[in-house]
């Protein structure tokens, strides 16, 4: 046993540098992933992944409570929200295509900038993880690049995307940096909060599309005085 | 703190809780809603006075403890309440207020059956007893601005009670705005003391002002002097009282001009003499420079007005004035190490507070008992009331005696040691700032003056002669809980000015907490039939003994009469009409026309203007219509609030562009600015 445990943490340590990796990897093809529904088929993938870390975390830490949130992010984000959402997409039958702002190239170029600022961002903290190399600076840099995919797509349902995107980001800092995870109640709090939020986008999405007969929040300043 | 008052507190402030409960559980049922809410009220407001009076008389209120009244779990926020000296005074106000409040609102609030929801009217009542109950006895700087929060949004609720009329809503508005930037204010300061205290509790607060950088203690006083002048309306931020004040329902213009205001004064008596220190000079005479303005500005506006409500609002700030005066003094009087002077200063400040929480809470709810009869709040169209509501005429009489500082009348007493103080405040210092407190004296007889004229003006004007509106002459007297109310003030003003020696005892352990000294002995002679001035060149005056004296000169006239005149022939004929056939009300003198001679004298502050419009055929002496109509500037509102408003108007429009009203400019915002923190951080 005593033999056996450092050969399981580093062996969770790889899988987790793996998994944070192809995070990263899968939010660059949702910046330039152009159709809807594959988007959203991605974010259920990098939920995935991030589902994986947690399994990973709670079985070399032996944290229970951190299945819990592995079973979670599995149920809710890899399976009921990507379907709320394809439902979504399927009811209100928008075309399919994205229009962004910026076109693929300069997203990718951007993108590239915000994670090397997120993994110098990060760099001082690098001694704190327990797990993984550089999980933090991938945390960050899922958040930096989902904010910048908020921006750049016009598409209430794109944000929505890009919302959870954000919020794996997060959830993959709560799980890498305090190795144990948040404190549960901490992590079911952020976990609902998100449930919540993209319930209520969904109706807003629709109200938004039944008001202006489109989805471009772009059009949204036509509600200004 | 004693079982027994600690008991009674409890059970006062569950009584308000349960008051307002149940006024909102009984919402559909007026009746049972005008019961429980205002007969909880009163109930617990009795306990209340109670258990603030009991710790006063044996003076164990300097020893009280603090409760915790529930467990807090957040950190330095503690819901902790003590009933102190300062605080158990002030619960005593409100309790005494509470009491007859209630007691009249029983009756008052049957005229919105049918019209708005008592239960919602009751419940904020309630709410605003318990809110400012709690502010006066918060032990802890959070807790004390969180009730000072809830009392401002519970008050501002009751003000746009009537929010049909646009009057309402614009006045809820104001006061709303108001109170939060004195709010900000008070915030800012609390921070201050926290930096040097390092905890909000009021116990570490006590003399911290002596421990500070003086710069910071300058800061803090000149916060809490604006956050809690904002709330007791001194000028210039007293816009809000005279909005405000009239269109709330008048049993809540009283609550409002009687505590509300006062909660400032609280607040300003427990920063200044508790927490601050030993003040500079310059705080004295700032406070006493602004109790001196906003006295004589008071009653000068309250004399142009013919709003019976809005009059009573402007005098509330002119008697913030008088309070202010004494509060100045003492400070001063503190500064140059004359601490009996500054305790009687400080004394006449406080006696002040109560007077006027009690003649100013009488008279709004006269004015409410006549507002209820008439329906009108135009003096202009009342006239001959005296006849129809003869006991609220005497009650309203009695407040007018008492709020002219006439003896033997409470508001003699206070304004009396006001006097005093000030002119022994002379000899206190050589140096030139000693010309303060004889320049004050003056500026405080001078609103004396006015405020009589005022009085004879509002009382002759709405009271007698003859009625000038079918709604006057369909007056009807008020209800017996209205009555009630109004006479349980009366006797407390009566009380209040025949022995004064005998409250003034309640007051040593306030005097003892904020200066160290007990003053009742030294300011009562002859086993306290006689009320004497600190010094020995001080007056002495006794009230009981004027109105003896006055009782005992009676038969005098009447012996006069009984022995010269009886067999003199009497004839009773009309009034002469200067030769008409009788007397009708235009005849009679209007308010506007008797408060000319004073718009002349203060032209200069007025600017009135009038219009004119004769229409005539051919000679303008003879017209057909004459139309006329007579303003008064309000120079606090065009000159400083207007050109303030414009300005903020205009930087907020530029600040407009930011707001594209596009989603993805307000994520660019976000963003952008998480980057360059992100930057700054490496």
């Amino acid at each position: 046993m005593n033999m056996n445990l450092p050969s399981t943490t580093e062996l969770g340590s790889q899988l987790i540098t793996l998994m944070a990796a192809l995070m990263l990897v899968v939010q660059l093809l949702m910046v330039v992933q152009r159709m809807l529904l594959t988007n959203i088929r991605l974010f259920a993938i990098q939920s995935l992944f991030l589902g994986g870390i947690a399994v990973v975390v709670a079985f070399v830490h032996h944290a229970s409570h951190v299945y819990v949130i592995a079973g979670l992010t599995l149920i809710g984000k890899v399976v009921l929200l990507p379907r709320l959402l394809t439902r979504l997409v399927h009811r209100i039958q928008i075309h399919q295509e994205i229009e962004p702002l910026l076109n693929a190239p300069a997203s990718m170029l951007v993108c590239g900038g915000l994670t090397l600022l997120g993994y110098v961002v990060a760099r001082p903290f690098t001694s704190l993880e327990r797990l993984g190399n550089n999980t933090l600076a991938v945390a960050i840099t899922l958040l930096l690049t989902g904010f910048f995919l908020m921006i750049n797509r016009r598409k209430a349902i794109t944000q929505v995307l890009a919302l959870l995107t954000i919020e794996n980001g997060v959830m993959l800092a709560a799980v890498a940096l305090t190795s144990y995870g948040m404190p549960l109640v901490v992590e079911l709090g952020i976990f609902f909060d998100v449930m919540v939020a993209v319930m209520v986008l969904g109706i807003l999405v629709y109200r938004i599309r039944e008001s202006f007969a489109s989805m471009d929040t772009s059009k949204l300043n036509q509600l200004k005085g | 703190m004693d079982i027994l008052s600690a008991t009674l507190l409890n059970l006062s402030l569950l009584g308000y809780v349960v008051g307002a409960a149940a006024g909102l559980l009984f919402l559909r049922h007026e009746k049972s809603a005008n019961l429980f809410t205002f007969g909880g009220a009163s109930l617990a407001a009795l306990f209340g006075v109670i258990a603030c009076t009991v710790p006063l008389a044996t003076g164990t209120a300097a020893t009280n403890q603090s409760i915790e009244l529930f467990q807090s779990l957040i950190p330095y926020v503690q819901f902790t309440v003590r009933l102190d000296p300062l605080g158990a005074f002030f619960g005593l106000i409100v309790s005494l207020l509470g009491l007859a409040l209630s007691l009249y609102s029983l009756g008052y609030a049957r005229g919105f059956y049918g019209r708005k929801s008592v239960g919602v009217l009751g419940a904020f009542f309630n709410l605003l007893l318990l809110a400012t109950t709690l502010v006066f006895l918060a032990d802890n700087a959070f807790f004390f601005l969180i009730a000072w929060e809830i009392m401002a949004l519970t008050a501002y609720c009751l003000v746009s009670f009537e929010h049909e009329q646009e009057e309402t809503r614009n006045a809820g508005v104001l006061f709303f705005v108001m109170s939060h930037i004195g709010t900000g204010c008070l915030i800012l300061g609390f921070l201050l003391l926290f930096r040097a205290s390092g905890s909000y509790g009021f116990d570490t607060f006590h003399v911290l002002g002596d421990k500070m950088p003086s710069g910071q203690r300058n800061a803090a006083f000149l916060l809490f002097l604006v956050g809690f002048g904002v709330k007791a309306g001194i000028v210039p931020l007293h816009i809000w009282l005279p909005a405000a004040h009239p269109v709330a329902p008048s049993n809540v213009s009283a609550l409002m001009s009687g505590v509300l205001i006062k909660t400032g004064i609280y607040g300003m008596a427990r920063v200044f003499f508790d927490f601050l220190g030993t003040p500079p000079n310059w705080w004295g005479v700032t406070v006493l420079t602004i109790g001196t303005i906003s006295a004589v500005l008071g009653v000068l506006y309250a004399l142009m007005e013919h709003d019976l409500k809005r009059l009573l609002a402007y005098h509330s700030i002119e008697n913030i004035g008088i309070i202010l005066m004494g509060f100045g003094a003492a400070l001063m009087f503190l500064h140059t190490g004359h601490p009996l002077l500054a305790s009687m200063a400080l004394i006449a400040g406080l006696y002040h507070t109560i007077n006027h929480a009690v003649f100013k809470a009488l008279l709004f709810l006269g004015a409410g008992a006549v507002l209820h009869a008439t329906h009108t709040r135009n003096m202009e169209e009342m006239g001959g009331l005296a006849k129809r509501m003869r006991w609220t005429a005497f009650f309203f009489l009695v407040g007018a005696v008492a709020i002219s500082a006439l003896p033997p009348l409470n508001g003699f007493v206070s304004e009396w040691l006001t006097y005093q103080s000030l002119l022994q405040g002379f000899g206190t210092t050589p140096s030139l700032i000693r010309l303060m407190f004889p320049l004050s004296a003056a500026m405080l007889a001078l609103t004396g003056a006015l405020a009589a004229a005022c009085f004879v003006k509002a009382f002759g004007i709405t009271f007698l002669a003859q009625p000038r509106s079918e709604h006057a002459r369909h007056a009807h007297e008020a209800s017996f809980t209205m009555l009630l109310g109004q006479a349980l003030l009366t006797t407390a003003c009566v009380f209040l000015g025949l022995f004064p020696t005998v409250f003034l005892k309640l007051l040593d352990p306030v005097t003892q907490q904020l200066t160290g000294l007990k003053l009742s002995a030294q300011l009562s002679l002859a086993n306290g039939l006689v009320l004497a001035g600190v010094d020995s060149q001080g007056g002495t005056v006794s009230t009981l003994g004027l109105t003896l004296m006055a009782v005992c000169l009676l038969p005098v006239p009447f012996g006069l009469w009984l022995f010269c005149a009886r067999k003199s022939k009497t004839r009773i004929g009309p009034t002469w009409a200067c030769g008409q056939p009788g007397l009708t009300p235009q005849m009679e003198y209007t308010a506007t026309g008797f408060s000319k001679p004073i718009r002349m004298i203060f032209k200069a502050l007025f600017r009135p203007r009038r219009d004119v419009q004769r229409d005539y055929d051919f000679s303008p002496y003879f017209a057909r219509t004459i139309r006329f109509e007579s303003h008064v500037e309000e120079v606090f509102q065009t000159r400083i609030y207007r050109p303030l408003n414009r300005l903020v108007l205009r930087l907020s429009r530029r600040m407009r562009a930011l707001q594209a009203g596009s989603l993805q400019a307000y994520l660019i915002y976000i963003f952008v600015t998480l980057l360059l923190l992100l930057l700054f951080a490496l």
